[in-house]
């Protein structure tokens, strides 16, 4: 059971830090809510009593998305039912309703949101390899004598392990900026014990576009999740298929490197073989939803 | 308490009240409001039956901070229909039948009003997906998937409002589509489960639960608990007469919190009322207990071993019951087999997982009548045995069965009552209990795991000669069902099949687990589950098909079942011609088939298992095949 003392709902990013600075040790910065609820339960943390939270949901700077310069700016209250409904989103982060679909069910994906799912560094949050994939960081803020002070990291750099962040005492994630990459196709796999709000036992996220002929890897992008303590890009399988002609023969064999990155501690033969079938189906399917290209993977084999 | 002012609006009413600040959306619709149709399923955003819509989008309101939802729009299954009616779509979930327990209902509404607003048009798989996140665990879906879909089309106009009225029932109720009567108070959240009642005055009750599966309790401290504000009352073994303690289905061998030591990880070994639940739970924390932790016992093989320990002292030898069948001469029988087939089957514990936690209240009436009320499924047992522990007349113990929230056999074991109405008696006011989904799972009786050891000799024309079945159950720590379980087991052992010569042990044994008690087939499953499978097998080795080998076997009028029950009726042929037309069954030996087979899931065939299925015309239930 959560208790606690007060609950702040600050409308403003300087209201929101000096409300967070201030705030006695042990408060908890909250946004959609959905992970601390049940971690305050019997198994998990059992009764928690929290002195003072601050809930960052209706910061009004937090809201909303803009593009620039192919990057797309997401406010740290974009939850994950926005990338299925905001035809935005769905335009410039392809792999993101698929990452979506896949998240939780349709009612917690109105309330968690993609900077929590960051903050919260879980090894097998469905949103950290997506972001990778997406060469994603995040904006930082925090108040430095009565100023906004900002700094940026890369996903990879922000997470540091399990549950660990580079976030300071008094500092919130303010946004989320990612490549925006109109035009590729996106895909995203994922195994766990049932189709909704199931924890991926191993999750990959993919990203492809081909060039103008339609028929050769123009770029290539690939994040495993769950496989280790931080988020995955697929390096060398990307490597090897950029500039390359689109066949199953090629990615079978690219998709091979991709066993090497699993470090994860426990069912390491199972995860191995599991991503292997990522690559290979992942791939397939980010080519079939490539909105500038009519032909289908299968025809492509084929012709 | 904190306490924090929220200004909403629920079902078109604007509320302003001041509440407690860590209260959730959910406690403060059902404490607060008293708008008990969201229901606390989890606690944990798992099963849906919280959802309810904050401005217009469907959450989860066990994951919702209060404080989230000021300003805000709430809409409950309470404000769908005006008093006295019904949505389309909840009409439809009464037609088709779709609310059983009803606990999962108001939440599952909600779940289909969201996904047929959010797309009018969704087709099934959308359908499903939307309702991903809510649990059923009485239907299969079958019924709540053909009700969204007949809502989904008389909103659309695609069928006439006609289609959500009871289907014409002719001279006979058998082989038509009947409406269950409660069905409107479940599809509309009227109906109160036992968490759902409030009493004037009413404590609230929590129990603290053992961490270890077996150890000596060597004090108990409950002062400090006591003195804490809010708390009334806290109660331990102490306050039970220890001559009269003790339940069970069969043999009464636990006591209402433990006396002395204790059996399994979750057993109640104190109870604490106090006037909120925040007080209680904290008060829990409070209480000291000094255990002396003995070697456990775990696996039921091991626990019959000579110098194994002891789980109760009554049963040196672990045993709670041996149940022994004989039939015929088995030795000769093997001896006159041209074949004998011999395997292990096992199979493991499994939860209940009703959507309805344990919950109940009870009361001391103006006459010094004890009432209990809790979705009991066995009231009047319960009654009876809480009249001796207590030492009461019966007429001054009632039970009142509020509705079961899902049972399946989970709730026969008494396994909170008798806590709920001691804490009535020393307290003098009304006391609630509900439980944790956590809870639930630690200190509610689970299926038998079981293993079983089989052998079955036949002759080459596939007659069986003799079987001998032996099984081993882990009841884990307390007798609860197991001795009943046991019986079923023996007796459904072989199957539907006329054995002459059978032998036949089925034994539970005591082990320092989670007690195993009832669960839907009460045994026959574990014992079903090997014979089916030794009859396939069987099938396989003689070179025969499956459906030929269970008819010459099979029970006939005049056949003696494996206790000498001489049948004046049997169906099982009729069963098996049903089963093997309906599937269009190929015939031959289950290991010689092709790659592709048109029967078992071709065109034009009945699926194996049909989950809650309804009576449709043949077109129809061709169509809802695949589901």
């Amino acid at each position: 059971m959560l208790t606690c003392d007060t609950y702040h709902l600050p409308t403003t990013l300087r209201d929101a830090l000096e409300l967070w600075a201030k705030a006695p040790e042990g408060s908890r910065l909250v946004s959609g809510a959905t992970d601390i609820l049940p971690w305050a339960r019997e198994g998990r943390a059992g009764d928690v009593h929290i002195p003072s939270f601050v809930d960052v949901t209706r910061v009004a700077e937090f809201g909303g998305h803009s593009v620039a310069h192919g990057r797309i700016r997401l406010g740290a209250n974009i939850v994950y039912q926005d990338f299925l409904t905001d035809g935005v989103l769905k335009q410039f982060l392809p792999c993101m309703p698929y990452c979506a679909i896949w998240f939780a069910d349709d009612q917690i994906r109105q309330q968690a949101t993609l900077a929590g799912n960051l903050a919260n560094a879980s090894p097998v949050a469905d949103g950290t390899p997506a972001v990778a994939a997406l060469n994603g960081g995040v904006e930082l803020a925090r108040l430095e004598n009565g100023e906004i002070k900002t700094r940026s990291f890369t996903v990879s750099d922000f997470i540091l392990g399990p549950g660990r962040t580079v976030l300071q005492p008094g500092e919130i994630i303010s946004s989320v900026s990612l490549d925006a990459l109109a035009g590729y196709g996106g895909s995203f796999q994922k195994v766990g014990q049932r189709r909704s709000l199931v924890i991926s036992i191993a999750c990959c996220a993919v990203l492809v576009k081909a060039d103008s002929t339609g028929r050769v890897f123009d770029d290539v992008r690939l994040a495993l999740g769950g496989v280790g303590p931080r988020p995955i890009r697929l390096n060398a399988v990307e490597s090897r298929l950029r500039g390359e002609k689109i066949s199953r023969r090629t990615i079978n064999s690219a998709a091979q490197l991709a066993a090497d990155e699993v470090a994860s501690r426990s069912r390491q033969e199972y995860r191995r073989s599991v991503v292997i079938g990522f690559v290979k189906a992942g791939i397939e399917e980010a080519l079939d939803n490539q909105s500038d290209v009519d032909a289908k993977f299968e025809e492509l084999e084929n012709a | 308490m904190p306490k924090l002012k929220i200004d909403l609006e629920v079902n078109n009413r604007k509320i302003s009240k001041e509440t407690d600040a860590h209260k959730r959306l959910l406690d403060f619709l059902r404490d607060d409001l008293n708008l008990t149709g969201a229901k606390e399923g989890c606690g944990a955003g798992e099963c849906g039956t919280c959802s309810v819509f904050v401005d217009g989008k469907l959450v989860k309101s066990c994951l919702m901070p209060v404080a989230k939802a000021s300003g805000a729009k709430i809409e409950t299954i309470e404000g769908l229909a005006d008093p006295g009616s019904l949505t389309p779509m909840q009409k439809a979930f009464h037609k088709t039948g779709a609310s059983q327990c009803g606990y999962c209902i108001p939440g599952m509404v909600m779940a289909a009003t969201s996904a047929l607003r959010e797309n009018p048009s969704a087709d099934i798989e959308e359908i499903k997906e939307r309702l991903g996140g809510n649990i059923c665990r009485c239907t299969g879906y079958t019924k709540i998937f053909e009700a969204v879909e007949i809502a989904k089309a008389v909103i659309a106009g695609d069928m006439p409002e006609e289609a959500l009225d009871e289907e014409p029932v002719g001279e006979s109720y058998i082989g038509h589509n009947v409406r269950r009567l409660d069905a409107p108070s479940k599809v509309s959240g009227r109906l109160r489960y036992a968490a759902d009642i409030k009493m004037h005055d009413m404590l609230q009750m929590q129990v603290l639960r053992s961490p270890h599966p077996h150890a000596n309790i060597v004090s108990i401290d409950t002062s400090e608990a006591e003195a804490m504000d809010g708390v009334v009352c806290v109660i331990t073994s102490d306050d039970v007469p220890a001559e009269t303690d003790g339940f069970g289905v069969f043999v009464h061998d636990q006591p209402i919190m433990a006396r002395g030591k204790v059996r399994h990880v979750g057993e109640a070994i104190a109870a604490v009322a106090a006037e909120d639940l925040v007080s209680a739970r904290r008060a829990l924390s409070k209480i000291k207990v000094e255990y002396e932790e003995l070697p456990g016992v775990y696996d039921p093989e091991e626990a019959m071993k000579a110098g194994a320990a002891v789980v109760h002292d009554y049963a040196a030898d672990n045993i709670v019951k041996h149940i022994p069948v004989r039939k015929g001469d088995v030795a000769s029988g093997f001896a006159s087999a041209d074949i004998v087939l011999e395997d292990d089957f096992s199979t493991q514990q499994v939860e209940h997982a009703y959507l309805e936690p344990e919950a109940g209240i009870a009361y001391v009436d103006p006459d010094d009548v004890i009432v209990v009320m809790s979705p009991s499924q066995n009231i009047t047992h319960h009654r009876h045995m809480l009249a001796h522990i207590l030492g009461q007349p019966i007429n001054k113990v009632r039970f009142i069965m509020s509705p079961v929230g899902g049972g399946f056999g989970g709730k026969e074991d008494m396994i909170y009552q008798g806590m709920l109405a001691l804490m009535a008696m020393k307290t003098n006011r009304p006391v609630q209990l509900n439980f944790t989904r956590e809870e639930s799972i630690i200190a509610s009786a689970k299926r038998h795991p079981s293993r079983v050891h089989y052998k079955m000799g036949l002759k080459w024309n596939g007659e069986i000669t003799a079987i001998q079945f032996s099984m081993i159950s882990d009841g884990g720590a307390y007798g609860m069902s197991s001795e009943g379980v046991m019986r079923k087991a023996a007796i459904l052992s072989c199957g539907p099949y006329e054995v002459h010569n059978l032998s036949v042990d089925t034994t539970a044994v005591y082990t320092n687990n989670t007690p195993s008690g009832a669960f839907r087939t009460f045994g026959g499953m574990q014992a079903q589950f090997a014979t089916e499978s030794m009859m396939d097998m069987a099938a396989e080795a003689l070179e025969m098909d499956p459906f030929e080998i269970r008819r010459i076997n099979m029970m006939k009028v005049g056949s003696k079942t494996h206790t000498q029950h001489k049948l004046t009726a049997a169906s099982l042929d009729a069963c098996l011609d049903a089963a093997e037309t309906d599937s269009r069954w190929e015939k031959g030996t289950p290991n010689v088939r092709g790659s592709y087979r048109s029967d078992l899931g071709g065109d034009d065939t009945r699926a194996p298992c049909t989950l809650g299925a309804r009576f449709m015309d043949r077109k129809t239930s061709q169509d809802e095949r695949v589901v």
